[in-house]
């Protein structure tokens, strides 16, 4: 708690809770990153799932779109940093935010893990005609992993602290009349 | 706005839908939302890439939206039920809500773009510098309804 609190109170981090216009900007930015970039990332597993542009070769989708992802990937974890780290102290007890952190990281060991054997053999599929079940597992995985990125990130919004209902019942209690 | 009188005359009354009444409705549609213009954008920003002359250049712009059209067409149409059914939650506040007006032009703006102008260009292998603004107007239209989306929290 007491790092969270380190954190928000930076010169930074408190300029971000603190404009009006800034921490919009910052979550708008986030998401239309999602949008375009994590769009990308869908038709990327969709088109190794054999579902979507079934006409394009694999290497085409894989290694056209890597760097728009990768270059998306980066603004959405900076800008997600700055949120973050903005309210460091709500979010450090947010039980959603710590799922999507996780989920994080769980994409970070499926990059780790399929990286060289899916998505550096692309132009292999295409020679070959077919999409091994360990490529599709990794799309499987991988859309499952970033919807999951979807939901816990809107889910943070929702979580209310139990203490903050406790207090609200106290002063209830406190004020029966009010 | 139109909406405005015949909301009244109905005598819509927000509090009676559903998704006001449990906890776990609008949070679901919102995730939806998102997933559906995440799906939708997506595959748009693919072509509008392509008409940039970046991305997939190993396909042809018309390529590339005869086979991501459906999937947009697909997205958009989780983004245009579910958008309604959270609008529907609030309708009187979203329609005094600036950045509600500003995201329904934006997105009115953009679908009539996205099957006109883009369409015609993108089909037509179109090349340079009057191809990649096609493209760039697209990806800031959608840009733009995505931020008018957020700013609704915010205004």
């Amino acid at each position: 708690m007491q790092i969270a609190h380190a954190i928000q109170s930076t010169d930074l981090g408190t300029a971000i809770r603190e404009s009006a216009l800034v921490f919009p900007v910052i979550l708008t930015t986030h998401l239309a990153c999602i949008a375009v970039f994590g769009g990308m990332i869908l038709v990327t597993d969709l088109r190794l799932l054999g579902w979507a542009l079934k006409g394009r070769a694999v290497a085409d989708v894989v290694d056209g779109l890597r760097n728009w992802k990768r270059l998306g990937f980066c603004i959405m974890v900076a800008m997600g940093a700055l949120l973050a780290g903005s309210e460091a102290e709500k979010y450090a007890i947010n039980p959603f935010f710590w799922c999507k952190m996780i989920t994080l990281a769980l994409i970070g060991v499926h990059a780790l893990v399929f990286r060289r054997s899916v998505y550096a053999k692309a132009s292999e599929f295409d020679s070959t005609g077919v999409i091994p079940g360990r490529a599709k597992l990794a799309a499987a995985l991988s859309l499952l992993l970033w919807m999951g990125m979807v939901t816990f990130g809107r889910l943070i919004g929702y979580y209310e602290p139990a203490q903050k209902t406790q207090s609200m019942i106290q002063t209830t209690a406190a004020n029966p009349h009010s | 706005m139109l909406l405005h009188p015949l909301l009244a005359f109905l005598r819509y009354d927000p509090t009676t839908n559903p998704l006001n009444n449990n906890e776990w409705s609008f949070p679901l549609l919102e995730i939806l939302h998102i997933l559906g213009f995440a799906l939708s954008i997506g595959t748009i920003a693919v072509v509008d890439l392509r008409l940039l002359g970046w991305g997939m250049k190993r396909s042809t712009p018309s390529q590339l939206l005869k086979d991501t059209a459906p999937w947009s067409l697909a997205g958009l149409a989780v983004m245009l039920t579910t958008g309604p059914g959270i609008f529907s939650s609030d309708p009187y506040m979203y329609l005094n809500n600036q950045g509600f007006r500003f995201k329904m032009g934006a997105l009115l703006l953009a679908i009539v773009y996205n099957y006109t102008i883009r369409r015609k260009v993108a089909m037509a292998n179109a090349s340079g510098a009057a191809a990649a603004l096609v493209g760039g107007i697209s990806l800031a239209l959608w840009v733009s309804v995505v931020a008018g989306g957020l700013f609704i929290a915010f205004v």
